[in-house]
């Protein structure tokens, strides 16, 4: 056998191995998420039997927990694309041991998020309400509103980045498909779509991903600008902003790439995948943090400057309650989790050190919820006059959702790991066949 | 359509194969490839042209913000309510339906082009199935090869050689 196929087969070996790790510790984690899915789900029949009540929404408040919800899971899905797209676009190869986790995870936290809209209307089978379609019921569907817009941006997206990960899984399916026998054989055949890997496949296949990056790119740059006009365009103070969409996107960023980071630490030593995806991964993905706090930390600046600059007079009052009003401990610790932790990332020794990114993370993945209820709730509680200001708690059901959310993401995120390659094995494959600077897949067959 | 026949050969080494289509192309013959990944130095011995999928692409994204346009101008017009003094059929705020319905019907013809250009070239340019030409071997594959194709494939390295029927 020669070294190159010896590595060929060595890769997908190391990576199908990996799915059946994860002993007695994966079934634990997954049935403390299908748990939390279900304190969500109960928590949210209770909405539909007792209604809109059950939640700590009230005047001037009518946006909470839910809608930060919503903006988070997005925020957390754009991370796949960015890495999975953006990177393909700039030839940044060290996106291939990483990409496929956060392409799954962009998937599950879109289809996390779509969910958000339909739960805050309190009667979801109204869900279907906003979509365009021919009737007799005279429904109105107005093109002009940000609502409207959110519900095409968001549902491209779930469709286009599902469409984006099946296609990068075709080849390796194909080849778990060659490897395998019984019900998982069956699955793969399904996934794979009949490939064999001849040259006229890959043609297309090649030119067929990079269309899907091409689109992939401007969407997810797209949907989050959207939904930041959900704000944005209204006249509430604190949310009528042109600083909101590049605001938005950065934070989105800077939430998923934190988000990944908290996954692949522990999911590289569960699966036994540190060579596949090495520290210098984890050193790389750390330093977009980085940079996106950076941004995040601009953007936080530029809104006090400009409602200072020219803004009017309620955008600084706005503002300022956010800092030192009643929510304000909720603000500083956004602050102090979005851009004070982060800067301990120009450190070389933190970035080499897995447990410090993953605590990092999770610290990252607070602020940026903190800031998403600091801007939905904090606006809304203190609007233009005293008659409409008021102070929101989000229930225990607004809670026991945002908890079923996590485990919602978690159940679908841990069944692909055990159904689904974490890794790329084609990509890496090709590195192997065409080995250069900084790739490290022929460092993992050598290591193993 | 059954596959012709033909010489298929099967490759360990990346440099081997391409070497091997280099050789085989040099004098003439069709070779086809079956490979675990898109390996940079064969797909160049190979010298296949440009995929044309981008077409069905591009027709895909130019329809879908075409129907955009048409659902939310026509929408508006079938209730013409004006809203905040904007005008009827309001161009800006249509922009952003036009923009991802053209990414999300362009993908969706993206797909499915793909799908129908596969299963086409499967019958049309297909290399006999091997599951080791998805795990960690390359098959080259020359149609209506005889025996100077055998030859050269086992000159540029080839494990082994069949005859395919």
């Amino acid at each position: 056998m020669s070294t190159v196929s010896a590595q060929l087969a060595l890769i997908e070996e190391r990576v199908h191995a990996a799915q059946g790790k994860g002993g007695r510790l994966y079934w634990v984690l997954l049935a403390c998420a299908i748990g939390a899915t279900g304190i969500g789900a109960y928590s949210w029949s209770r909405i539909i039997r007792f209604g809109m009540g059950e939640t700590g929404l009230n005047r001037p408040v009518a946006w909470g927990v839910l809608i930060t919800d919503f903006v988070f899971w997005v925020g957390i899905a754009h991370s796949g694309t960015l890495i999975s797209a953006i990177l393909f676009l700039f030839r940044a190869r060290f996106r291939t041991a990483v990409y496929r986790v956060a392409e799954a995870m962009t998937v599950f936290a879109v289809a996390t998020a779509g969910l958000f809209p339909i739960i805050h209307l309190g009667r979801p089978w109204f869900g279907y309400w906003i979509l365009p379609y021919p009737n007799e019921r005279s429904l109105w569907i107005n093109f002009r509103s940000p609502l409207v817009w959110d519900a095409f941006a968001i549902s491209t997206y779930l469709v286009v980045s599902s469409l984006f990960l099946l296609s990068g899984l075709v080849p390796d399916a194909a080849a778990l498909r060659d490897a395998t026998s019984g019900w998982r054989r069956r699955l793969y055949a399904m996934v794979s779509l009949g490939w064999r890997g001849t040259d006229e496949e890959w043609r297309h296949h090649s030119r067929a991903y990079l269309f899907f990056a091409a689109f992939a790119t401007p969407l997810v740059i797209s949907v989050h600008s959207v939904v930041s006009w959900d704000f944005a365009v209204s006249v509430v103070p604190g949310w009528h902003s042109t600083l909101f969409p590049p605001y938005f996107v950065a934070g989105a960023i800077l939430s998923g790439v934190a988000m990944v980071l908290t996954l692949l630490v522990p999911l590289r030593r569960a699966l036994g995948i540190e060579e596949l995806v090495t520290r210098r991964h984890l050193d790389l993905l750390s330093r977009l943090v980085l940079l996106t706090s950076l941004i995040v930390t601009f953007s936080y600046g530029m809104e006090f400057v400009l409602a200072l600059w020219r803004g009017p007079r309620v955008e600084l009052e706005t503002l300022l309650f956010r800092a030192f009003g009643s929510y304000a401990p909720l603000f500083w610790t956004m602050v102090f989790c979005n851009c004070a932790a982060p800067l301990l990332l120009f450190f070389p020794r933190i970035r080499n050190t897995p447990i410090a990114l993953f605590f990092l993370g999770i610290v990252v993945n607070v602020g940026m919820w903190l800031e998403r209820f600091n801007i939905v709730v904090t606006s809304l509680s203190h609007n233009r006059i005293p008659f409409d200001w008021g102070t929101y708690r989000p229930s225990l059901v607004e809670l026991g959702i945002t908890l079923g959310s996590f485990g919602w993401f978690f159940t679908w995120f841990l069944v692909f790991l055990k159904l689904l390659p974490a890794v790329s094995i084609a990509e890496l494959k090709e590195e192997v066949g065409h080995p250069h600077e900084g790739v490290d897949a022929t460092e993992v067959a050598h290591a193993a | 359509m059954p596959l012709e026949g033909g010489r298929l050969g099967v490759f360990g080494d990346v440099s081997q194969a391409a070497e091997a289509v280099r050789a085989l192309r040099s004098e003439g013959m069709e070779v086809r490839a079956a490979t675990p990944a898109p390996f940079p130095e064969l797909v160049a011995a190979l010298e296949r042209p440009i995929s044309l999928i981008g077409l069905s692409t591009l027709t895909g994204a130019v329809a879908g913000g075409a129907l955009g346009l048409l659902l939310a101008a026509g929408g508006s017009w079938a209730w013409p309510i004006v809203v905040g003094g904007m005008p009827i059929v309001s161009f800006p705020a249509f922009l952003v339906i036009v923009f991802e319905m053209a990414v999300l019907v362009g993908a969706l013809t993206n797909f499915v082009g793909l799908l129908a250009i596969c299963i086409l070239g499967r019958k049309r340019r297909g290399v006999p199935f091997d599951p080791r030409f998805t795990r960690d071997r390359i098959g080259i594959f020359v149609p209506g090869g005889g025996i100077r194709a055998e030859q050269l494939l086992l000159q540029r390295g080839a494990e082994e050689v069949r005859d395919v029927a």
